[in-house]
């Protein structure tokens, strides 16, 4: 077993290397993207019932449960961020 | 089956409303300003605040006390409805079964209304449809000739066979006041059975009936010894609080009020109630200890609403203090119109 990794890993070029890295990093921005993206979506699934609430009780608060709303944005934006890093 | 794939969203949606709505319940402030008006500023005050549509409606039909009486009581029961509509759920089904008891207290108020020979609209404004008997139902007991057919007209409804059995011999006033005592003692015991049955959300409305048993207990005990202290008070007391009726009945045959303070007080977990059982040791009128009593209930369920603020208890903390914002005006209306003093009104205010 440990004699064909071996063998594997003298086979490989330094092209292939770079070509694992790359994908490496892609699989981790989109890990980074994905996963921030899945917390905004429940952070913003309690805030937004309970600002969709709000609003129908009172429409004056429109404007301020919206910004509140989109608060856990941030969160996705950190992925994205991290994500682009990764790549470039 | 839609609650369970909405997740937790239609709590927190309406539990929101309903914080909403509490927010816009007439503070304290108001109150005091309003017992310096007179009836006509108060009737005008209550038409451009939250009863507006109720008294628009109503306004070519009724004047002066009635109109606001009538008003108050139609935006009670149509609040009541709407919030049935919007919740979802299984917080649909307990706030159902504890508005169930405006059943109880419309039944009585329709049979007191006829064995008095009332008129059907006079008992209709009364009403307060916000149970599981709608208007429509109550309309049709309300065209019943005699109290026999009101109580055969309510056939299938949860009321009916304590009353029918009570009442067999035919309805008589001297009953009624025991029958509503066992009605809502099967209230209480219902809504315990169905808290206990493994029902989601289940536990935090049995600590709210808990409170409410105790503090009904409580008020009963302090009735009692003010007004009749020889009378056996096992009657009244209902089961499922925290002080066992057995308890109750020694506890009510103590005459000291220290003794008697001392001996119930253990009894009581919630720290506010403690506290006010302690002031109680001076002598106060009967009127000032049921509203502190009512003050401490709200207040401990203000506390419940937050500590669980996605479950029934925001929801019956609102319905509490609408009940109660109702509850002062009409003190305020009726008060201004009879002449009492504001001193006098104030402390008959909840606030």
């Amino acid at each position: 077993m440990a004699e064909t990794a071996a063998v594997a890993a003298a086979e490989m070029t330094v092209e292939m290397v770079k070509a694992s890295q790359l994908g490496m990093k892609a699989l981790g921005a989109g890990i980074a993207v994905g996963l921030t993206g899945i917390g905004t979506g429940l952070a913003e699934m309690a805030i937004g019932s309970a600002a969709v609430g709000a609003t129908a009780e009172n429409k004056d608060v429109f404007g301020l449960v919206l910004l509140l709303t989109v608060i856990p944005e941030t969160i996705v934006i950190f992925g994205l961020v991290v994500g682009l890093l990764l790549l470039f | 089956m839609a609650e369970v794939r909405a997740g937790p969203v239609p709590y927190i949606y309406v539990c929101t409303r309903m914080r909403v709505r509490k927010s816009k319940l007439l503070p304290r402030e108001e109150y005091m300003r309003m017992l310096n008006m007179g009836l006509a500023e108060i009737t005008r005050f209550v038409g451009e605040s939250q009863y507006k549509k109720e008294v628009d409606e109503l306004a070519t039909s009724f004047g002066g006390i009635d109109l606001i009486e009538i008003a108050l009581s139609w935006n009670l029961a149509k609040e009541y409805q709407n919030i049935q509509k919007i919740t979802p759920g299984t917080l649909k089904d307990l706030t159902r079964a504890y508005l169930r008891r405006w059943d109880i207290q419309n039944v009585l108020t329709i049979l007191r209304g006829k064995l008095h020979g009332e008129k059907k609209g006079r008992i209709k404004e009364v009403l307060i449809p916000a149970g599981e008997l709608d208007r429509v139902f109550l309309d049709r007991l309300l065209e019943e000739p005699t109290p026999e057919r009101v109580i055969e007209g309510l056939k299938g409804k949860s009321v009916y066979p304590l009353l029918s059995r009570a009442m067999e011999g035919g309805v008589k006033e001297d009953l009624l006041p025991r029958v509503e005592n066992d009605l809502y003692k099967q209230f209480y015991a219902d809504l315990i059975t169905y808290a206990t049955s493994g029902v989601k959300g289940g536990r935090q409305f049995l600590e709210y009936i808990t409170l409410d048993i105790d503090i009904t207990n409580i008020r009963t005990m302090f009735r009692f010894r003010a007004e009749s202290p020889g009378e056996d008070i096992s009657g009244v007391i209902i089961p499922g609080g925290t002080i066992p009726p057995p308890a109750i009945n020694r506890l009510f045959q103590i005459k000291d009020r220290n003794e008697f303070i001392d001996s119930l007080v253990p009894y009581i977990r919630i720290r506010p109630l403690r506290e006010l059982l302690e002031t109680l040791r001076e002598e106060r009128s009967l009127r000032e200890i049921e509203i502190d009593l009512i003050k401490v209930q709200l207040e401990e369920m203000e506390t419940m609403a937050k500590l669980n603020p996605f479950s029934i208890h925001p929801i019956l903390a609102y319905l509490e203090m609408k009940k109660y914002e109702i509850f002062n005006l009409r003190a305020l209306a009726r008060g201004k119109e009879s002449g009492l003093t504001p001193e006098r009104i104030r402390g008959y205010l909840v606030v």
